[in-house]
C-alpha cells in the first residue's frame, strides 16, 4: 500500500464560463521514506498537484488515498483531520502568525489535535531546539531572519510529528545560502524516515531529490531520477 | 480545539484591537444597562405601589358602600333600611374573621378656634375608635379617641396635621393639645392631632428646605385634613334623637369600613360579611364590597405595562447591539482571512474556525454585558436620586441575569453568520489572499 496513491485525478476549475484542466487523469504513487520533487513551469498544475496532496483541497473525479484515508469523499472537516495527523507543509511565504511568538506558532497544530496545554508547550520547545531556535522562544515572527522564519515554520510543520512533509517552494524567498540550510534540514528529516515531497522550479534543487516528477500542462510529462 | 483556547484566543483578538471592540459593544453595554435599570425601576413602581397601599390600609381594607338593587328586588328596595349602625353592630358581634369594624357618619361644618378665629368649612366625621386602626393613623401629639369618649360621648376631638396648622398656625402639634376649639359653634377640646402625612419625595424635599414637585393629586389629602369626634357625641350634637338604643337601625351610615384580620380566609370573610348583611338588610342586595384587590391588579397590570415597553426598548437596543458585532466581526474576518488560512493549512477543521468566530462575538457581548452592569449600576444612582424614594428602584439578581442571557444569546445569533463564512473559507483562497 502507498502512502500515496493517485489514480485518474482530474480537477477542473471553473472561472466564469470557463473550465480550467488544471490536472488530467493524472496517477501517481508515492512509497513512504521517499524524497520526491515535482517540478515545472508556472501554470503547469504543480501547484493544484501539491494542493491535493496536501489535503487542501479535493480531486474533481478520480480516487485519492493519503495514508490509507480514501479521500476523494471526504468533508472538509475530515480532510482537516489528515492535514493536522499525516501532513506538514511549509510554504514560500513561511505563513507564521504574526500576532504569535515562535513558540505559540509551533504549537498551532497541537491545540488542533487536542493536546492538554502542558505538553504542548514542551512537545513545541523540543521541536523548536531541534530546528536550532532553543534561544528566539518568544520572539515574534517579525523579529526573525528569514531563514529563522522558515525554521519555524518547519518546526510547526514537524510538531505533530507528521508521516509526510510538503514543502511548496521552501527556498523561494531565501538567499542561496539560507536556502542551503533549509535544504539541509529536508535531507536530515528524509535520513530520519519522512516522506518529503518538494515542489519547486529549480532543477538544482530538484535534483537533490530521489524521484523528481516533471509536469506540464496539467500531465505527468516525465519521471526520473537525478 | 477546546473551549478554554478558543476563549483565550478570542480574548487575545479582543485585547489587540480594544477601542474598537469597545465601540461595537456599545449596542450592547446600552442594552445591558437600560435593560436593568427598566427592571429595578419597575420593581421599584411596585415596590412603592404595595406601600403606597399599606399606607392607604393595605389589602385587609374592605369597604362597604351603597348600591342600586337588582331589577327584580328594585320593587322592594325600601324594606331595606340601608348601611345603619346596626350592620356595624351585627358585624362586631357575628363577623369571626373580622378584626376592625368602624362605622362612620359625617357632618360638614365650620370649624375655629374657641375665639372663632381661623374659621374654615370642614368634614366632621363622628367615628369609633376602630377608624384609627382601620385608616392607620398615628398621633403626632395627644392621644387617639377611646372606648370611654365613646360610652361617655364626651366633647373631645383629634384633628388632621392640616387642620391643627390652619387652626394655629404657631403652635406645635403638642402644644395644641388641651386647646378649645369651635365646631359649628360647640366648644370641644382637642385630645390628639394626628402624624403629617406625605409622600416620601414631599418628606425628602422639606428635610432639604426644598419644595417638591407639585402634583395634582395628594393621597393624604383627606387625612390630614380629617376631625374625628366619637360618634355618639356626633350624633347627639349635630343630629337628633336618643343614642343609640332606640335608634340603630335609623342611624344610616355614611361609610362602613372593616378590617379582615387574615389575608388567607379573605374569601371567607367577605361571605360572612355579606351573609349577615343580608339580614339586616332583608335579603336586598342594596349593597356591594369594595376591596383593595381590584385597584391592585390594575396597578400591577400598569406595573407590567411599563415593564414590557421599557424592555422591548432595551431588547430592540440589544439587538441593534448585536448587528453591531455582526459588522465588526465581519470586518475582523475580513482582516484575518489569511490568518484563517493559515489556521486551516494547519490542521483546522472548519467547525473549530467557526467555534472560533462564535465564542469571539459572545466574548465581545459577554464583555459588553459586563460594562453594561457597570454602567447601569451607576444610572440606577442616577434614577435613585430623581425618583420619588417610595419608588426607588431595586436592583434584581434576575434582572441582571436575564439581560446578561438577552446580551450573549444576541452575541451567539449575530456570531453565526460571521462564523459561517470564516468557517466556509477555502483554505487555498485565504492562504493567497493579501
Amino acid at each position: 500500500m502507498s502512502q500515496i496513491h493517485l489514480e485518474g485525478v482530474s480537477k477542473v476549475y471553473r472561472v466564469g464560463d470557463q473550465e480550467i484542466h488544471a490536472l488530467k487523469k493524472i496517477d501517481l504513487r508515492i512509497e513512504e521514506g521517499e524524497f520526491v520533487s515535482i517540478i515545472g513551469p508556472s501554470g503547469s498544475g504543480k501547484s493544484t498537484l501539491m494542493h491535493l496532496l496536501g489535503c487542501l483541497d479535493k480531486p474533481t473525479t478520480g480516487r485519492m488515498e493519503i495514508c490509507g484515508n480514501d479521500l476523494s469523499r471526504a468533508s472538509k472537516n475530515e480532510l482537516a483531520v489528515v492535514r493536522n495527523k499525516e501532513i506538514g507543509f511549509v510554504f514560500q511565504a513561511f505563513n507564521l502568525l504574526p500576532k504569535l511568538d515562535v513558540v505559540s506558532n509551533i504549537e498551532l497544530p497541537l491545540i488542533y489535535s487536542g493536546m492538554p496545554a502542558a505538553q504542548r508547550r514542551v512537545r513545541a520547545r523540543q521541536v523548536a531546539c531541534d530546528v536550532g531556535l532553543g534561544e528566539r522562544l518568544s520572539n515574534r515572527p517579525a523579529q526573525l531572519s528569514g531563514g529563522q522564519c522558515q525554521r519555524v515554520a518547519i518546526a510547526r510543520a514537524l510538531v505533530n510529528n507528521p508521516r509526510i512533509l510538503f514543502g511548496d517552494e521552501p527556498t523561494g524567498n531565501l538567499d542561496s545560502a539560507t536556502g542551503q540550510m533549509i535544504l539541509e534540514i529536508f535531507d536530515s528529516l528524509h535520513a530520519a524516515g519522512k516522506t518529503i515531497v518538494l515542489v519547486t522550479h529549480d532543477p538544482k534543487i530538484a535534483a537533490r531529490s530521489r524521484r523528481v516528477i516533471e509536469i506540464c500542462d496539467g500531465l505527468i510529462k516525465r519521471e526520473y531520477v537525478p | 480545539m477546546n473551549l478554554f483556547i478558543a476563549v483565550s484566543i478570542g480574548l487575545r483578538e479582543i485585547a489587540s484591537h480594544k477601542f474598537r471592540t469597545f465601540l461595537s459593544m456599545l449596542g450592547i453595554v446600552l442594552g445591558v444597562s437600560s435593560l436593568i435599570a427598566t427592571m429595578a425601576l419597575t420593581r421599584g413602581m411596585e415596590d412603592g405601589m404595595r406601600t403606597f397601599m399599606q399606607q392607604m390600609g393595605g389589602l385587609e381594607l374592605v369597604s362597604i358602600v351603597n348600591k342600586e338593587p337588582a331589577g327584580r328586588k328594585f320593587e322592594f328596595a325600601n324594606l331595606s333600611p340601608g348601611r345603619t349602625l346596626r350592620d356595624a353592630y351585627i358585624l362586631r358581634e357575628s363577623a369571626t374573621l373580622l378584626t376592625h369594624i368602624s362605622p362612620e357618619i359625617s357632618f360638614n361644618t365650620v370649624v375655629a378656634t374657641s375665639m372663632g378665629g381661623n374659621p374654615e368649612r370642614r368634614s366632621v366625621r363622628g367615628i369609633y375608635p376602630d377608624h384609627f386602626v382601620v385608616n392607620m393613623h398615628e398621633v403626632a401629639a395627644g392621644r387617639f379617641l377611646t372606648p370611654l369618649d365613646i360610652e361617655y360621648g364626651s366633647r373631645c376631638v383629634v384633628i388632621g396635621n392640616t387642620v391643627a396648622n390652619q387652626l394655629w398656625p404657631e403652635l406645635s402639634p403638642d402644644r395644641v393639645i388641651g386647646e378649645k376649639m369651635l365646631i359649628d359653634a360647640k366648644p370641644f377640646e382637642v385630645v390628639g392631632v394626628l402624624t403629617r402625612y406625605e409622600r416620601e419625595d414631599e418628606a425628602r424635599a422639606r428635610k432639604a428646605g426644598m419644595r417638591a414637585l407639585k402634583r395634582n393629586w395628594d393621597p393624604f389629602r383627606v387625612k390630614n385634613e380629617t376631625v374625628l369626634v366619637p360618634f355618639p357625641t356626633m350624633f347627639h350634637e349635630f343630629r337628633s334623637g336618643a343614642f343609640p338604643l332606640d335608634s340603630m337601625d335609623s342611624i344610616k351610615l355614611e361609610t362602613l369600613t372593616v378590617r379582615v384580620g387574615d389575608l388567607d380566609f379573605f374569601r371567607a370573610a367577605l361571605d360572612q360579611i355579606r351573609s349577615l348583611l343580608d339580614i339586616t338588610h332583608r335579603d336586598i342586595d342594596d349593597f356591594d364590597l369594595e376591596t383593595r384587590e381590584d385597584w391592585f391588579d390594575r396597578v400591577e397590570r400598569s406595573v407590567r405595562a411599563s415593564r414590557w415597553s421599557g424592555g422591548l426598548i432595551s431588547a430592540m437596543s440589544l439587538i441593534v447591539g448585536g448587528i453591531g458585532i455582526m459588522n465588526i466581526m465581519l470586518a475582523s474576518i475580513s482582516e484575518r482571512i489569511r490568518e484563517i488560512g493559515i489556521r486551516l493549512a494547519v490542521g483546522a477543521r472548519p467547525r473549530d474556525i467557526f467555534l472560533q468566530i462564535l465564542i469571539e462575538a459572545i466574548l465581545v457581548s459577554f464583555i459588553g454585558a459586563l460594562v453594561g452592569i457597570a454602567a447601569s449600576l451607576g444610572l440606577i444612582e442616577i434614577l435613585k436620586m430623581i425618583s420619588p424614594t417610595e419608588n426607588v428602584p431595586v436592583l434584581s439578581f434576575e434582572g441582571i441575569l436575564f439581560s446578561v442571557a438577552f446580551a450573549i444569546v444576541a452575541g451567539l445569533i449575530s456570531g453565526i453568520y460571521p462564523a459561517l463564512k470564516a468557517a466556509r473559507l477555502d483554505p487555498i483562497a485565504a492562504l493567497r489572499y493579501e
